[in-house]
Order: structure tokens, then C-alpha cells, then sequence
């Protein structure tokens, strides 16, 4: 055993490595600062047939093994790590679960072209509610004849928007947890199938990163992969292999960032030498190697055992977090060797500690690595898995909100139901205030996201924030990305708070971060098109519907004239909804009156909290006082 | 001397009224007494349905022994163990040792427990539509589980259409004479007492008083007199006393009306309590009810709660919590089941004020349908004149959502 590489790997890197410093490193700072998805790039790739090179030739792909792919992603990430992760993310993300666990229709139809690089694949799990913990997933797949229909969204896809097959999981039974989710392709450009935001990203500012709504998307029953409730145990197999593919990226990042401060420390002279040769300086180069050795061997080894078909998860998760950490550490002590000019924009040392961070995060943190890796060493924990099934509800982030969604009726009849209940609310549209109010003093505020589109559409909004008397916001990347307010008119945790009366939020999802700043508002009002948006779940009026038909009808129905001077503001009520009754059931005993509470379970016999009454064991017994089973009724 | 009254033919009342006893279970104020029944029935057999409490003893064994007026004693039935029914059993048994006793397996299980002596005397164990004949009198016995102990059982006499009906029906208050319904008047004598009883003795159990209800329902036009173990016999308007039972086992109020509870250890929170009162009656609220916590009974604070939809708590901080009094409040409203209920709160303190997170918590968490509304009057020490829109604020969501 020599513990390197065969000849015919060594040529395949030498090849790519040619290719990554002439087609891709001169423009790698250009990709960054411009967050440019280099398109051209992939599709000289996929003619150079490296876009499935892990896969079977009769598959459209190259035949080569996992090494070679994990070579070709390290390779990359060594000149540009955005490069590399959409190759790792339409490889082992998009590709891999439809070759893993497709029929043989579903990989001619979407394996040979993904494979050939014809098309790009991507891989939706990651919700706002659903990260580390898949439980939480919320998009949902209802079947309907023929087909599911999709209806969610996705946060933070690698690849999401240029990517053309989504492999994407949801809910096909409530209420069960990881058990109820399934896997399903789905095609870009099928009806309903949208992107929202482009995430405007610290680092791999070259890969294109997105959120995918789905709104009642049709998706044909031979897409789903796999069988239903199967979905979790797909996504776990599909990221263990993703895992070698950010562990190359990862190791390409520290061999790129240790190469280029290594050069720069054997030119920069100080003290009369190059500070490579200063032991502060040198140490560091040999602790970076020393790192960068280790790292590959836990990447390559992880590779190899898959490729032989052993298990790798753990070897997997093992290299993803080593070479991730590493490839911080390194960036990072690059920089410092780099000194003040490794701070600047354009040095590839300060893209690349930039690029490394996202690394010890996606595609599992490395806090999750560590449970998987513990996971296979001890098994699972003594205690028994939650039966998962029963959750106290709890309230949208904005808190407890009346959720009332007008869809009845034309545009102008839910306009009117909206001004309507505004109205009996107690909100007076002859009085205003100047539309450049400070948010945090405004009383009323428009807000406008990304789903306002062209800047001209700002009309819009500063015409229906005169009408109802309102100083202007926006979401933050309106702000940010777009920049169509100042950045001081942005409203979020990160933003301004708005503490005033109401909130009309058009065109804006309701990211988490979004909503975190409205949640003193005394009436939140929504307007998108998307009615699985989160601020619909968030807000107390909404009209689901396009924000250019809706916005100048609330503007109509809002105008007054000339607005006079608010008087101090009054704060308006916020009406709390009725609260519910639980959607489960207690039980109590016959016996003592003790009730039985699933959302707690029974500790005293083991009873995970979760359970539901029905699924108690046959010889389950009242802990208080020994009455069987059957002796409960309903509460 | 015997007190005896006559429910229908061959069957009477042969119970006692207790004065003397200040605090039922000794921790509910009785300023009214109570009354403990027993009930004799003539029949081939001689059949006596539960006893009363050591205090009633003497009274009901004259009684027992006038309307006997010779003749041996055949059966007691117990419906229910709790020593204020059943304490005079052995009484009954030392005199009449051929007695036989009937019960449910449980109740029989509790006679061991308190020591009752009923060696030689035979035990019938009866279990839910088991039926025993006395001679011309049929009864049938019906299991009510937590109604209000688990061993208990009511007994309908399917001859005459008496329902013995344990603590189910029960009410404070002692008969002084009365028997039946009809001979008070109920709604404005009585009712206040029954609910003060009902909800704190039995509040807890609402589902299984509407198990009980559910099961009595397919042979509610074969009773004819239901006889409680306290308080009056009903002969007539049972859809009165059903409908009352209804809401409280249900946990739905009785009215739309509001009570206020404070706090207060120097008057500053009750002049804040007075306040949104005042402010409530401007608002053309009428049903409006108002209680100090220290110096009122939680069992009528109790019975308050579980007749008006609305109740507005104001407390004043105390070592950083909720005024202990008012604590005791909310922990008793929890355990009685109180629910379905909208609650304002009113919080004051001179430092730190906590009590309206804390109580809002309470109220949240730790009690089921609690909707607790937005607007809080929070009081720094004393009401100040600028605090009046905040008063405004609080009457108008209490007006709205009981309007609403």
C-alpha cells in the first residue's frame, strides 16, 4: 500500500489543473466581485465530458471513478471553490440520488443528460424550518391522480435557478416526521416552479445559489424517486457521498491558499530574508502541509471506499469536517502571511479564506459531522426515538397574527375586503406621514421585496405608501442587492426595526430574518403572489396575487388627497386570535383523573414525548394509579 | 327526635343539615352549611341509599330508626365512599348486623381502607347495568368514575324513577326544611351555592360528568327525582340544572361578564382595578364583577370564573413573582380545568415588574384555551393621569371580544 495516487489519477489532475489555471483562475476574482455563474466554464467541462465522471459510460458518463471526480472538484476549488461546488453540487447532489435510486426510465430520461453535462442538476432538502433537522420539512407533495402537487419552498440551492433537474423532497404523509417525506424530480420551467431570492453570498460568489418556490406544481407520479416515505433515507445516502465532494472542495481551497501564500512568503522580503524562512512564518507552512496531507488522505480514502462499495458515511463525514476545518485554518493563516495586502480585495488568499468558511456549513455543518460520526461509533442513545407525531403548536415568527387570506372574488373585491378591515381596525387614511420617516418612528410602512421586479415598479410602491399614508421599506436585499432604497430602509433583525401600526409587505416572502423586524407590528398586511410565501403564515391580512394589479388598487382604494399631518401616533390594536384547542388529544384517567399529555409522554415508562395516546402500548398503564388502557377517555 | 321527609311514595329523606361545620373538606367556607342525605326506601326489602357524615350520625339514625319503626334494615347501597357520606356506615351496620351492602369492586377496595368492620355482612359487588330487585322496586346502578371519586356509582330506580345520583347534583347550603326544588327559589337562592360546589369539587372532571351525562341521556325521561347526597332534591325543570351542567362540565361559560381579581397590598393595583371597571360600565358593560384575592375565598373566585367568559387579573410584583395570593388563583383555575376562557391582564410593581409576563405565562402554558388579549395595563407603582388611553385601550379589547 503506497497511499498514492495511480498514474492515470495523476494524469487526469494534471489535465484538469491545466484547464482550471487557463479557463478559470484569470477570472475568478472578476466571478466573485460580479457574482457571475460561468456559465461557458460548465459547458466546456461537459465537452470535456467531466460533468459525470463517476458514472457508467452507458449512463453518459465518463466511466472514471469517485477518486478522479474528487480530484476534479479539488482541482478546482485550488483556482476557484463557486467553480467546484457546482460541480460537486450537480455530481453528487443533483445526479447521484436519480442514478442511486432511479428506475432505469427515470435515469434515460434524467440521468444520461445530467451525466453528459447537457443539463445541470441541483438538490432541494433545505427549508427555513428544515436544516440540519429534515423533520422539519413543510413542502408537501399531495397526490392527485396521475400527479403530485408540490407546494413550498426551498432555501440556499446550490446550483438553484441555472440548474435544469431538481431532485427535491417533501411531505407525503403529515404528521410522522422524517418517515413521511419523499423524493421527487422535477424539471425548471414546469408551471408554478419558481426562484426567489439569489442569495448575494460572503463567498463562492461565482456559483449561483437560490430559493425554489413551488406554488401547485404538477409533478407526474413517475417522478417520484424511489418509494414514497423513502425520501429522508435518500437524502442521507445522497449527502454522505456529497460530503467527499465539499471535503475536495474544501482540500482544493487549502492546496490553492497554501500554494499562494507559500510563493508570496518566499518573495516577501523582511529582516533581510524571505519571511518564509522567518520560524514564525515557516511553521505556519509546515502546519498548513502537514493539515493539507492529512486532509487529502481522509478525502481520498473516503472516495475509495465508495468507489469499492464499502460503507464511507462516517469516513465521509470524517474528511468533510477535517478538510473543512483545515481549509478555514489555512485560509486564514494565508492571509495572515499575506499581511495587509491579504486583506484586500483581489488577493485570491482573501476570496479564498472567504470561500472556505461555507465549507464547515452546507451540505451538514460540521457540528452535524460530528453527530454522524459519533452516531456510527455509539449507535443511537439509549432513550427511544420520539414517535415524532404530536408537536404543540406554536405560533409564526411575527407571533400570533390573524392570518386572514382574502382570495374570494376579483382583485378589487379582496382590495376592498382588505380596506375594509383595515378600516374597522381603526386606521384613518386622511392622516400620513412623510414617506421618508424613519422606520423606527414611521407609524405606517410600504415595504417592497424582490417579487416588485424592475426598479420602475417602484412606482408602485411610493405611490401606494403616499395613499395610505406611509413612510417607505424593503426587504433587505431591495436594499442591498438591488438597491433601489437606501440601506437604512431596510427592515429586519439586521435592518430596522419597525415598531409602528401597519406593516404592508408587498412582494416580500418573509424570510426569518425579514420577520424578526416586524414583529411588534400591530397588523401585518401581505401582498404576493406566492401563497405559500412564510409572511402569509405571518401576517394578519393577505391578498395572494400579482403585487403590479394589486398595489395600484390598494392605492386607489387608500387615496384621499393630500394626507394631513398624523396626529402622535395611537398604537392600533392587535387583535390575538381565539387560542384553539389542541389538534390532540388528551386523555384522561378513569381511575384517578390523571391526563395523559403526548406533546410530554409518560417518563416514568418510557413513553417518548410525542407519542399520541393511541400508539401507548397495549400494556401501558396510568402512572398514577395502575388503570389500564381502555379505562381513558377524551378530556 | 326524627326529621324525616317523604321524596314519593315508600321512599324518604332521612339525612341532616350541619351548621356548625366552617370549611366543607376543610378548605371550602359553608356560611350557609350543608346538608348530607340519605335516603330510605320501603320495599319487600328495606334499602337505604348511602349515609351521612360522623356530624349527621345521631340525626340520621333517629331517622333511620322512625321510619323503620321496627323493622330490620335489609341493604345499604353505597353510591360513594367519601367519609362525608359514608363515616356513619358502621353506625348503621353495628345496629343492623344483618344488613347487606352493595357497591362497585373500588368502592368496597376504600371501605377496607378507611376500616370499616363488615365482617357478617354479606358484599354484593355490582358493576356498570347490573340490576337488583328489592321487591317491587327494580334499581340499576350506573358506574361515574371521578364523579367525584373513581369507586363512585349512581342508582336508578327504574319502579319510581329516583336517581341516586352520589355527589352528581350536589349543592352547599343546608336544607332547613326545604326538600325540593320547587320549594325554594333556586336561581336566586340556591344557584351560586350549587356552582360554588360543583366547580370546585368537581370542576376538575368535566369529561367524566359528561360521560355521565352522556350515559343518563337515553334514560332521562325515566327519572323522576334526582337525589343528590347534598343540597335539594329536583322533582321538576331538569333541563334547568342539565343546562347549568352542561356549561360547567364543558367548561363554557354561563354568561358574557367580567370579573376582576386584583392583587393589591396598598390599593394602588385595586385603584387600577377600579379604574378599568369604571371604564368597562362607561362602555355600557354591565355584567362586571370585582374581588379582592386576599380577602376572598378562591372557591368563590372559582365559581366566578366558571360562569362569566371574561375575567381581567391585576396584580401587583411580589419578591419578584405574582402576589402569592394570586398565584394560589391560578394554580387552583389550572387545576380545576378552567379553559375556553379570555383573560386581560393588569401587571403593577415599583422595581422590577414581572407579574403580567408571569401571569401571561401561566395562563399560557400552563392552562388549556387560555386566549390572553394584547393590551396590558402595566401600573409603575400608581396609576398615573397619562395612563388613561392605556385603560381606554384595555376596556375597548375586553368590550370587543365580548362583543364579539
Amino acid at each position: 500500500m503506497q497511499f498514492k495516487c495511480t498514474e492515470t489519477h495523476e494524469k487526469f489532475r494534471e489535465e484538469i489543473r491545466a484547464f482550471a489555471e487557463a479557463e478559470i483562475k484569470p477570472y475568478a476574482f472578476q466571478w466573485d466581485r460580479e457574482n457571475h455563474f460561468p456559465g461557458d466554464v460548465v459547458r466546456r467541462m461537459a465537452d470535456n465530458g467531466w460533468m459525470g465522471l463517476p458514472y457508467p459510460v452507458k449512463y453518459g458518463g465518463a466511466g472514471k471513478d469517485i477518486l478522479t471526480y474528487s480530484i476534479a472538484v479539488e482541482e478546482l476549488a485550488r483556482v476557484d471553490a463557486g467553480t467546484a461546488v457546482i460541480l460537486s453540487a450537480h455530481v453528487s447532489l443533483g445526479s447521484w440520488p436519480i442514478y442511486a435510486f432511479g428506475t432505469e426510465e427515470q435515469k434515460m430520461k434524467y440521468l444520461v443528460p445530467l451525466a453528459k453535462g447537457e443539463k445541470l442538476g441541483a438538490f432541494g432538502l433545505t427549508e427555513s424550518n428544515a436544516g440540519s433537522d429534515a423533520g422539519g420539512t413543510e413542502t408537501t407533495a399531495v397526490r392527485d391522480g396521475d400527479f403530485y402537487i408540490l407546494n413550498g419552498e426551498k432555501i440556499f440551492i446550490t446550483n438553484g435557478g441555472e440548474a435544469d433537474t431538481y431532485v427535491i423532497f417533501a411531505v407525503t404523509t403529515p404528521g410522522i416526521g422524517t418517515k413521511g417525506i419523499s423524493a421527487f424530480i422535477v424539471e425548471k420551467g414546469w408551471e408554478g416552479f419558481t426562484f426567489g431570492d439569489h442569495y448575494d453570498k460572503m463567498g463562492i460568489r461565482s456559483s449561483a445559489t437560490a430559493q425554489l418556490i413551488f406554488q401547485d406544481v404538477k409533478v407526474p407520479k413517475e417522478n417520484l424517486l424511489g418509494k414514497e416515505g423513502a425520501g429522508f433515507r435518500i437524502a442521507m445516502a445522497t449527502l454522505d457521498g456529497g460530503r467527499i465532494g465539499i471535503a475536495s472542495q474544501a482540500l482544493g481551497i487549502a492546496q490553492g491558499a497554501y500554494e499562494s501564500c507559500m510563493n508570496y512568503a518566499k518573495e516577501r522580503v523582511q529582516f533581510h530574508k524571505p519571511i518564509a524562512f522567518q520560524q514564525a512564518i515557516g511553521f505556519k507552512i509546515a502546519d498548513m502541509a502537514t493539515r493539507i496531507r492529512a486532509a487529502r488522505m481522509l478525502v481520498y480514502s473516503a472516495a475509495e471506499l465508495k468507489q469499492n462499495g464499502e460503507p464511507y458515511g462516517m469516513e465521509a463525514a470524517m474528511a468533510k469536517q477535517y478538510a473543512s476545518d483545515a481549509a478555514v485554518r489555512i485560509s486564514e493563516e494565508a492571509v495572515q502571511i499575506y499581511g495587509g495586502n491579504g486583506y484586500l480585495r483581489g488577493m485570491d488568499v482573501e476570496r479564498m479564506y472567504r470561500d472556505a468558511k461555507i465549507t464547515q456549513i452546507y451540505e451538514g455543518t460540521n457540528e452535524i459531522m460530528r453527530v454522524v460520526i459519533s452516531g456510527h461509533l455509539l449507535g443511537k442513545p439509549p432513550k427511544k426515538e420520539s414517535a415524532g407525531a404530536v408537536q404543540a403548536e406554536s405560533a409564526g415568527i411575527t407571533g400570533p397574527r390573524k392570518k386572514q387570506i382574502f382570495k374570494k372574488g376579483t382583485a378589487q373585491e379582496r382590495v376592498d375586503a382588505l380596506v375594509e378591515n383595515l378600516k374597522a381596525d381603526g386606521y384613518d387614511f386622511t392622516v400620513g406621514i412623510p414617506a421618508d420617516t424613519p422606520i423606527s418612528k414611521a407609524e405606517r410602512v410600504v415595504s417592497a421585496g424582490r417579487g416588485i421586479g424592475d426598479k420602475g415598479n417602484m412606482k408602485l410602491i411610493r405611490d401606494l405608501a403616499e395613499a395610505a399614508g406611509a413612510a417607505i421599506g424593503s426587504s433587505r436585499p431591495v436594499a442591498e442587492t438591488l438597491q433601489y432604497v437606501p440601506m437604512d430602509r431596510y427592515v429586519g433583525m439586521s435592518g430596522q426595526k419597525f415598531r409602528g401600526n401597519l406593516y404592508i409587505a408587498c412582494g416580500i416572502s418573509g424570510a426569518v430574518q425579514h420577520l424578526k423586524g416586524i414583529i411588534d407590528a400591530s397588523t401585518i398586511v401581505a401582498v404576493n403572489n406566492n401563497a405559500n410565501a412564510p409572511i402569509f403564515k405571518n401576517c394578519d391580512y393577505g391578498i395572494v396575487g400579482d403585487v403590479k394589479e394589486i398595489l395600484p388598487l390598494l392605492a386607489k382604494a387608500l387615496d384621499t388627497g393630500a394626507k394631513k399631518p398624523a396626529p402622535p401616533m395611537k398604537r392600533i390594536r392587535r387583535a390575538e386570535p381565539k387560542k384553539e384547542k389542541p389538534s390532540y388529544k388528551m386523555m384522561v384517567c378513569d381511575g384517578c383523573g390523571y391526563e395523559y399529555d403526548p406533546v410530554k409522554g409518560d417518563p416514568s415508562a418510557d413513553i417518548a414525548p410525542g407519542t399520541p395516546f393511541e400508539k401507548l402500548p397495549d400494556d401501558w398503564v396510568c402512572p398514577e394509579c395502575a388503570e389500564p388502557k381502555a379505562h381513558f377517555q377524551e378530556a | 327526635m326524627h326529621i324525616v321527609r317523604k321524596v314519593t311514595d315508600n321512599l324518604y329523606w332521612i339525612g341532616a343539615n350541619d351548621h356548625r361545620l366552617t370549611l366543607f373538606e376543610n378548605i371550602h367556607p359553608i356560611p350557609e352549611g350543608v346538608s348530607y342525605n340519605s335516603y330510605l326506601l320501603l320495599d319487600k326489602k328495606a334499602v337505604m341509599f348511602d349515609t351521612v357524615d360522623w356530624d349527621g350520625c345521631r340525626q340520621m339514625m333517629e331517622n333511620l330508626e322512625f321510619v323503620l319503626d321496627g323493622r330490620e334494615l335489609d341493604t345499604v347501597v353505597v353510591n360513594h365512599w367519601e367519609p362525608d357520606h359514608a363515616a356513619s356506615l358502621q353506625v348503621v351496620l353495628n345496629r343492623y348486623p344483618k344488613a347487606e351492602i352493595i357497591s362497585t369492586e373500588k368502592g368496597f377496595m376504600l371501605m377496607k381502607q378507611f376500616g370499616f368492620h363488615a365482617d357478617g355482612h354479606k358484599t354484593i359487588t355490582v358493576k356498570e347495568g347490573d340490576k337488583t330487585c328489592f321487591g317491587e322496586h327494580t334499581v340499576t346502578y350506573l358506574e361515574a368514575p371521578m364523579v367525584h371519586w373513581p369507586e363512585a356509582m349512581v342508582t336508578l330506580d327504574l319502579t319510581n324513577g329516583a336517581l341516586f345520583s352520589a355527589d352528581a347534583f350536589g349543592s352547599f347550603k343546608a336544607l332547613d326544611g326545604k326538600l325540593f326544588n320547587d320549594e325554594v327559589d333556586y336561581d336566586r337562592d340556591w344557584i351560586d351555592s350549587n356552582r360554588r360546589y360543583l366547580t370546585n369539587i368537581v370542576g376538575k372532571y368535566g369529561p367524566h360528568i359528561r360521560k355521565l351525562l352522556n350515559k343518563a341521556a337515553p334514560v332521562l325521561d325515566q327519572i323522576k327525582f334526582i337525589c343528590p347526597l347534598h343540597g335539594l332534591v329536583w322533582r321538576n325543570n331538569l333541563d334547568y340544572l342539565l343546562d347549568k351542567y352542561t356549561h360547567w362540565a364543558s367548561y363554557e361559560p354561563e354568561v358574557k361578564g367580567v370579573m376582576i381579581v386584583y392583587a393589591s397590598m396598598y390599593g394602588n393595583t385595586e385603584q387600577a382595578a377600579q379604574a378599568i371597571a369604571a371604564k368597562l360600565a362607561e362602555e355600557g358593560i354591565r355584567n362586571v364583577s370585582l374581588f379582592d384575592v386576599s380577602s376572598t375565598h378562591v372557591s368563590y373566585l372559582i365559581a366566578e370564573v366558571f360562569r362569566v367568559s371574561h375575567v381581567i387579573l391585576a396584580s401587583c410584583t411580589y419578591n419578584l413573582g405574582i402576589f402569592p395570593p394570586m398565584l394560589n388563583f391560578l394554580e387552583d383555575m389550572k387545576a380545576l380545568n378552567v379553559q375556553n376562557r379570555v383573560f386581560a391582564l393588569i401587571e403593577n410593581g415599583s422595581w422590577a415588574i414581572r407579574s403580567g409576563d408571569l401571569m401571561y405565562r401561566f395562563l399560557d402554558e400552563e392552562m388549556k384555551t387560555i386566549t390572553v388579549l394584547n393590551e396590558r395595563v402595566t401600573v409603575a407603582s400608581h396609576l398615573g393621569e397619562n395612563q388613561e388611553e392605556d385603560l381606554g385601550l384595555l376596556a375597548d379589547a375586553v368590550a370587543d371580544s365580548l362583543r364579539g
